[in-house]
């Protein structure tokens, strides 16, 4: 008897939740399929490719050589990669710099524009729906030098001198791709953005514009700042995103010309399997893993604490 | 009610698991012929062998070319392959000989003297330790210039025969406002052909042959390797090659634009370009398409009748695992077969068999044959020959080389110590 009153009261959420009832079988039947997913698809992949950083494999031999840190003795000295990785941060930097901006400033319009521009809502969500693959074909095409709209549009504006090899010359074809990344998802963050501020309550508007708040500072003062957690998702998700990002880059470049748009995801793919190094690939993978989730951890806490501080 | 659903969903995860019930020798069959009418080449095989063995059923599996490689080491490294299928034979294929995934078929070859049937430099591609280990059944494809007669008659240009004459063609068309050569190099392999063949005109087809074999003396910094890049790089300095090649997509068709469109001159590539053309430009191919073998290097040691290119194309193999080898071997005697050749030529291929240059009616066709047929030797694609993480080092090294980000003697010097590494000296 005492200790099923002590058991009523404990309140220790953890401990209620490990608890034998009668919910017990029903919840462990439910979860076991998405747990069994997640264990055969997600984290025995992540374990067993760790395990191959350790080895020589060329993917199909019965024997694979063990080599202990060899691969990641080679990472640590391996320019390629570290170039990989700080394109991978011009990404991530210019991905948020160029993306939330553009994205607030079409949610903002969108919103002050209401029904009338449902239409423009419907057209700027476009180049979400597209697939990556046609979006990097089509933007080929757009590139193209000699038959390309860019440079076809430089030219029959009289700007001949700004015309460029936008995805053979190195020291611009990141930008060049990172321009179609933003264009594929400042739609995204629009959406998101709009929906957080659709969710904002009318009378709080219309408190501070009779407390004579002009729109300029509704939205920066106490629009923006009341929507600061979903600010916070989406830079973290651009983050995140950036950080892994492979689509585009594959379609438009494969990382090159000589790797100058390599980033760690194709740079992983080209070493696993046209160059059959599963070792190194997973290597470079293992390596990937850990520093999203490195990032994506301080990220998450500082943020955090920013929101609560302001 | 409640028991139900949970039985309905227990009973389809645990159908989901039954293996389904095999009846008779079952054979796979992988092959990439999915553009044109390669899937008809092959399904007309598969029908009538499946005709005359009613006991033996045959699934095919068309895949396309670049997936394809990833996904037969993926099957391989799991453990199951598909019965048949194909490869470029080379350092591929030894991969596979080495990792014991394919049959030895010297045996099938050697009865009733079948080897006879094809081409003697089709088989070499596919003959390691004295052992034949695929069946060539594709096509013939080699590299060669293709020029735009009416731009070569418009400023009275005749087909160069050296490289010298290569390069005056090349200045006299620069002064003209036309780009000389058009190339899509972001697929890497493209550029490769050029060094290849400077390669085998400077140096012969031993330079390579050493170095990619190790054998004695064998090195990629041999000068014939410099040389080569020099030699590219004046044509890129020259301006020789169009705008941004270096990011142009060869599968897209962004190599063929510029010929179409009468801004680029010429293209070095494999035979199949000629079916590319034909179909997508009939006008261009007819009126103004012409080709010339690649011209002679001055000084150079190498037989300017060699070629680079491949006698077969596409060889099929039986993987170690298959249950019904016999009836798989008959299987692809029958994608070679009398009619099936019959069937490839019709379509504009040459397959590697005897007796093929007097079935061919096309005349570029016939006279790429004699060039084969006349050839002193095949050197086969380097990225095919090569293994193919070396394969992917050399088509890197090629793309920076024609870049000009890396000097020549820097790209040898990577590709030797790629190969080096790779097989310990």
């Amino acid at each position: 008897m005492a200790s099923a009153a002590a058991r009523r009261q404990d309140i220790n959420p953890v401990r209620k939740w490990l608890r034998w009832n009668e919910y017990t079988p029903t919840l462990v039947l439910f979860l076991f399929p998405t747990v069994l997913f997640m264990v055969v698809f997600v984290i025995w992949p992540i374990i067993s490719s760790f395990q191959l950083s350790f080895y020589d494999w060329n993917g199909i031999d019965p024997t694979r050589k063990f080599i202990g840190l060899e691969n990641w003795a080679r990472l640590l000295n391996d320019n390629v990669f570290w170039r990989a990785f700080g394109n991978n941060l011009t990404v991530v930097v210019l991905s948020i710099a160029v993306q939330m901006p553009i994205g607030m400033a079409l949610a903002i319009l969108l919103e002050r524009g209401g029904r009338r521009f449902n239409i423009f809502k419907t057209i700027y969500f476009f180049p979400l729906l597209m697939s990556s693959v046609a979006v990097g074909i089509l933007f080929k095409y757009i590139y193209d030098p000699s038959f390309g709209a860019v440079n076809g549009l430089l030219k029959a504006i009289g700007l001949e001198t700004l015309k460029r090899n936008w995805l053979s010359d190195p020291g611009i074809v990141l930008y060049s791709v990172i321009a179609v990344i933003c264009w594929q998802y400042i739609p995204f963050y629009m959406i998101l953005f709009l929906a957080a501020l659709s969710g904002i309550s009318e009378e709080l508007r219309d408190a501070a514009l009779i407390d004579g708040a002009t729109d300029r500072q509704y939205y920066l003062k106490i629009a923006i700042p009341l929507i600061r957690g979903t600010v916070r998702t989406a830079v973290l998700l651009s983050l995140i995103g950036s950080l892994k990002y492979f689509d585009l880059i594959w379609v438009m470049t494969e990382g090159g010309p000589s790797n100058a748009s390599e980033l760690m995801a194709t740079y992983m793919y080209k070493k696993a399997f046209p160059s059959f190094k599963m070792g190194y690939g997973s290597t470079v993978a293992m390596a990937l893993f850990l520093i999203v989730m490195g990032i994506a951890v301080v990220s998450f806490y500082f943020s955090r604490r920013l929101e609560t501080e302001v | 009610m409640r028991k139900l659903v949970v039985f309905t969903l227990l009973a389809v995860m645990v159908a989901g698991l039954a293996p389904v019930a095999a009846q008779g020798p079952h054979i796979t069959l992988w092959h990439i012929q999915t553009s044109g009418v390669g899937p008809e080449l092959i399904q007309q095989a598969v029908d009538r062998y499946m005709a005359a063995n009613p006991g033996v059923s045959v699934e095919v599996v068309p895949l396309q070319n670049d997936p394809f490689k990833l996904q037969i080491r993926t099957a391989m490294g799991a453990g199951d392959p598909p019965c048949v299928f194909p490869s470029w034979g080379g350092g591929p294929l030894y991969e596979y000989e080495q990792a014991g995934q394919v049959i030895d078929l010297t045996d099938y070859m050697m009865a009733d003297n079948y080897v006879e049937h094809f081409l003697p430099a089709s088989l070499s591609n596919v003959t390691f330790d004295d052992k034949i280990w695929g069946v060539p059944v594709e096509n013939t494809a080699v590299a060669v210039f293709y020029y735009n007669k009416d731009i070569f008659g418009r400023y009275n240009l005749e087909p160069p025969t050296t490289w010298d004459e290569l390069v005056a063609v090349s200045q006299t068309l620069i002064d003209n406002g036309v780009v000389p050569f058009s190339l899509a190099n972001k697929t890497k392999w493209t550029s490769s052909m050029y060094y290849m063949y400077l390669v085998d005109r400077i140096g012969g087809p031993e330079i390579f042959q050493a170095a990619a074999n190790r054998l004695p003396g064998g090195t990629f910094e041999d000068p014939a390797f410099v040389q080569a890049g020099e030699m590219i790089q004046d044509l890129v300095e020259m301006g020789a090659f169009i705008e941004g090649f270096n990011n142009l997509d060869y599968d897209t068709g962004q190599s063929r634009m510029p010929v179409y469109a009468g801004e680029a001159a010429m293209e070095l590539m494999g035979t199949w370009e000629i079916a590319n053309f034909k179909a997508e430009n009939p006008e261009f191919y007819e009126s103004s398409l012409g080709f010339f073998a690649f011209p002679a290097v001055e000084d150079g040691v190498g037989d300017p009748s060699n070629v680079v290119g491949t006698v077969g194309d596409n060889y099929y193999h039986i993987s170690a695992t298959c249950e019904y080898p016999d009836e798989a071997f008959e299987l692809i005697t029958y994608l070679i077969d009398d009619e099936s050749v019959a069937l490839r030529v019709e379509a504009g291929r040459i397959p590697p068999v005897v007796g093929v240059s007097e079935m061919l009616e096309d005349p570029i066709l016939q006279q790429v044959m004699a060039m084969v047929e006349n050839a002193a030797s095949v050197q086969l694609w380097y990225d095919q020959y090569l293994p193919p993480e070396l394969g992917e080092v050399h088509k890197d090294t090629m793309q920076a080389l024609f870049g000009l980000e890396i000097t020549p003697e820097e790209a040898a010097a990577m590709q030797e110590e790629a190969v080096a590494e790779y097989f310990g000296r």
